[in-house]
C-alpha cells in the first residue's frame, strides 16, 4: 500500500517535471523509467532514486519490511523509492532488476528470492557502478556493497537459552520445524539445539515439520501432544506454527503449564507480538526486518560515506512485559 | 443397454468395496505401527481418532464437492483459492465489518456459490475446458482473497470488539470428543450421497460424465448439470473456508495452497474415475480417511519429514492399485 503511494507521488512529480523539461526521450511508457531518467546524476537539490526489488510481497514479514523501509525512506527528503515485487519468482526478479539497471537507479536494494539465480544480475548491477544493498538472503560471492541480515542461528540460540530458563533446565520439548532445507529452518534448529544441549535434563521428544504453516503446525502439535503424555514446551521456528501449537493445546486441554515460544515477532494484529500480548505465546524472538538499516545504509552510501560490508541487526526477546511497548514502537 | 448398465453398477459396487479394503489395510497398519502407552494403542485413543476426523474435515468437504465435478467429467482447480477467499472474507466481515455469524455465513456461502456459477458460465457458454477455466479462477480467487484481507492474515478474536462467540462453535467440539467440523463433513457426505443416488440430478451427473453427447441427445440439460456441479463444488469450498477460519482463528489469504490436489487425490483413492461417470461419495469419504490416517500415524511416530513424503506417495499408489485390482 505504502509502496504504491510513494510511487504514485513520484509519478505525479515526474509528470510535471516532464512537461517542464519537454524532453522527447522521456516520453517512454514506464513511469518509473521517467523517474530515474530525470533524476540520474543525483546532483545537489535533486532526488536519488533507489530501486527496491522485493522477493515476495505476499509474505507478512516482507510486507512489514516494505512498510518499515518506506516509512524510513519517507523521512529522507532526497530519496525516492521505485518498487518491484517479484511474487516469489526468480525470473521476474531478474527482470525487475534489469529494469532498474536500464533506468540507471542511483542504488539498488534487493531482498533476493534465492541466492543462485539472482547472483548474476546483481553482479552486473554492482559492476556497472551502482551500489547494491542486499537484505535478508545473500547472493553468492561478494559483488555487493552491504549485506544486511539477521543471524538465525543466534536467534535460535536465544530461543534455546530462554527455553532452558523457562523450564528450569529440565523438561520435554517439541520443536516444530519450518520448510526442510530452507536456511532459516536449518539455522533456527541448530542454534536452539546448541543452547539446550548444555542442559542434560532437557529432551527434544519430537521435531515434526510444518512448512511454516499454521494449519500444519496445529496438526503436527496434536500428534506430538497425543504421542507424548508430558510436554513442557513447544518451540516453533516461526510464530504461525507456534500459534498452531497453541490452538492444538487449547483444544486438547493441554495448555495448562505448557510453554510455547516462537520466532518472528511481527507487530501487526496477525503477528506473534500480539499473540504474546494476548497470552497465547509465552515469548517470541524478533526476526528484524532490516528496513530501517537498509535506508540508513543507503543514505550513507549515497553521501559517499563508508558502509560496512555486513550488518547484523540484533534480535530481541518479546515477552508479556515488553510486547505492548514493542507493538507501539513499530 | 440394460446389460451394460447392470455391469456398470456391479463394477461400482466392487470398486467401492475395494476402497474400503484400502481403508481397512491402512487402519490395520496404523494399529500395528501405533506407539503404545500403558498397554494401549495411542492411535486408537478416541481423542486421536476424532483428531483425525477434524484434521481431514476441511479437505474432505472440498473432496465431496470435487466428487460431483469429477463425476460429471470435469475438474475444479480453484477450490484452494476459494477456501482462502472464504476464510479471509469471513474474518474480515466478523472482525472489521462487525457482522454477526448468520450474515457472515450467508454472505460467504453466497460468494462461494457465485464463484462456482461464474466457473460454470464460462465453461458452458464459452465452451472452454474446466481445467483452464478453474485454473484462471485459482488465480482470480487468490487475488480476491488478498484484496479483501489487505494481503495478510486477519486474526479472529472473540469478545468485545471482536467476533461473536457463536462463530467459534464451527471450529469447536460438542462435548469432550466430537469436533463440529467433522460433523459438518459427515453431514455433507450424507447429503451428497442422497443427491447423487436418489435424485434425477444425481443420475444426470453420472450420465454427463459417462457420455456428454449421448446425454445431450437424450434430452439431459447438460449445461444445467455442469452449472449445478461447479456451484456445489465452490459452495463446499467456501464452507470449508469458513471452518478453516473458525478452526485456526484466522482468515489468511495465503492458505489453502495445493488443497485442490489433496482433494483430487482423496476422490481418486476413493475409486472415482478421473474420466468421469463412475465413482461414489462414500468412496471419497474413504479416500479422505485413508490420507488422514496416513498423516496421523506418520506424525505419531515422529517419522522424518522427507521419509513421510516418500511413504505417503507409496501408500497412495498402493491404495489406488488395491482399489483397481480385480
Amino acid at each position: 500500500m505504502k509502496a504504491n503511494l510513494t510511487t504514485k507521488d513520484g509519478q505525479a512529480r515526474q509528470n510535471s517535471r516532464r512537461a517542464f523539461l519537454g524532453n522527447l526521450s522521456l516520453a517512454l511508457p514506464a513511469s518509473l523509467l521517467l523517474t530515474s531518467a530525470c533524476n540520474r546524476g543525483g546532483g545537489q537539490g535533486d532526488k536519488f532514486v533507489i530501486g527496491f526489488s522485493q522477493a515476495n510481497k505476499a509474505e507478512p514479514w516482507r510486507t512489514w519490511m516494505d512498510d518499515t523501509l518506506m516509512k524510513e525512506a519517507g523521512k529522507q527528503p532526497k530519496i525516492e523509492i521505485a518498487y518491484a515485487d517479484a511474487q516469489q519468482d526468480n525470473s521476474k526478479q531478474v527482470a525487475d532488476v534489469e529494469n532498474f539497471l536500464r533506468q540507471r537507479v542511483d542504488l539498488l536494494i534487493i531482498s533476493p528470492n534465492e541466492a543462485k539465480p539472482l547472483t548474476g544480475i546483481v553482479k552486473r548491477v554492482y559492476e556497472s557502478g551502482i551500489p547494491v544493498i542486499i537484505l535478508d538472503r545473500s547472493i553468492e560471492g561478494d559483488s555487493y556493497t552491504t549485506f544486511i541480515g539477521a543471524n538465525n542461528r543466534e536467534i535460535g540460540r536465544a530461543a534455546g537459552e530462554y527455553a532452558a530458563q523457562l523450564l528450569g533446565g529440565k523438561g520435554s520439548v517439541v520443536e516444530i520445524k519450518g520448510l526442510p532445507g530452507s536456511t532459516p529452518a536449518i539455522d533456527r534448529s541448530a542454534g536452539f539445539r546448541e543452547a539446550v544441549a548444555a542442559h542434560s535434563g532437557i529432551k527434544i521428544v519430537a521435531d515434526p515439520v510444518a512448512d511454516w504453516l499454521r494449519d500444519k503446525g496445529r496438526e503436527q502439535a496434536e500428534a506430538a501432544l497425543r504421542a507424548n503424555e508430558k510436554i513442557d514446551l513447544v518451540y516453533g521456528h516461526n510464530d504461525p506454527m507456534a500459534m498452531g501449537a497453541y490452538l492444538a493445546a487449547t483444544a486438547m486441554n493441554r495448555a495448562e503449564g505448557l510453554k510455547i515460544i516462537g520466532i518472528d515477532g511481527l507487530p501487526g494484529t496477525e503477528g506473534g507480538a500480539k499473540a504474546v500480548l494476548d497470552g497465547k505465546l509465552d515469548a517470541t524472538f524478533l526476526y528484524p526486518n532490516c528496513g530501517k538499516e537498509a535506508i540508513e545504509t543507503a543514505v550513507k552510501i549515497l553521501n559517499k560515506e563508508r558502509a560496512p560490508k555486513t550488518i547484523t541487526p540484533p534480535t530481541a526477546r518479546i515477552t508479556k512485559e515488553n510486547a505492548a511497548q514493542f507493538i507501539k514502537s513499530e | 443397454m440394460t446389460l451394460l448398465g447392470e455391469r456398470r453398477i456391479g463394477r461400482v459396487k466392487l470398486s467401492q468395496l475395494q476402497a474400503f479394503l484400502g481403508l481397512i489395510v491402512v487402519f490395520i497398519l496404523a494399529c500395528v505401527f501405533s506407539p503404545v502407552r500403558r498397554g494401549e494403542l495411542i492411535f486408537l485413543d478416541p481423542g486421536n481418532l476424532t483428531d483425525i476426523l477434524r484434521q481431514v474435515s476441511e479437505k474432505g468437504i472440498i473432496a465431496v464437492g470435487m466428487t460431483f465435478v469429477i463425476l460429471a467429467g470435469g475438474i475444479d482447480l480453484s477450490v484452494g483459492s476459494v477456501l482462502a477467499f472464504a476464510a479471509s472474507l469471513s474474518a474480515v466481515m466478523l472482525m472489521r465489518g462487525g457482522y454477526g455469524t448468520p450474515e457472515t455465513l450467508l454472505a460467504v456461502l453466497a460468494a462461494g456459490l457465485l464463484i462456482g456459477a461464474v466457473n460454470a458460465l464460462v465453461i458452458t457458454k464459452g465452451r472452454i475446458q474446466s481445467f483452464i477455466v478453474t485454473l484462471a479462477m485459482m488465480s482470480g480467487a487468490r487475488g480476491l482473497a488478498r484484496l479483501v484481507s489487505g494481503g495478510s492474515g486477519v486474526e479472529i478474536g472473540y469478545g468485545a470488539g471482536g467476533a461473536p462467540q457463536s462463530f467459534s462453535v464451527l471450529g469447536g467440539k460438542l462435548g469432550q470428543f466430537v469436533p463440529v467440523p467433522a460433523l459438518i463433513f459427515l453431514a455433507t457426505v450424507a447429503i451428497a450421497w442422497v443427491g447423487l443416488n436418489k435424485t434425477r440430478f444425481g443420475r444426470y451427473v453420472h450420465a454427463v460424465g459417462s457420455n456428454e453427447t449421448a446425454s445431450r441427445l437424450s434430452g439431459v440439460g447438460v449445461d444445467w448439470v455442469k452449472f449445478g456441479v461447479f456451484s456445489i463444488c465452490s459452495l463446499l469450498a467456501a464452507l470449508a473456508g469458513i471452518i478453516h477460519c473458525a478452526q485456526l482463528e484466522q482468515g489468511n489469504p495465503n492458505d489453502g495452497v495445493a488443497y485442490e490436489l489433496d482433494a483430487i487425490a482423496a476422490v481418486v483413492i476413493g475409486g472415482t474415475s478421473l474420466s468421469g461417470g463412475t465413482g461414489t461419495v462414500v468412496g471419497t469419504l474413504v479416500g479422505t480417511l485413508i490420507i488422514g490416517i496416513i498423516n496421523n500415524i506418520l506424525g505419531l511416530n515422529n517419522v522424518d519429514a522427507n521419509v513421510q513424503l516418500l511413504l505417503k506417495g507409496i501408500i497412495i499408489i498402493g491404495a489406488v492399485l488395491l482399489q483397481r485390482r480385480g
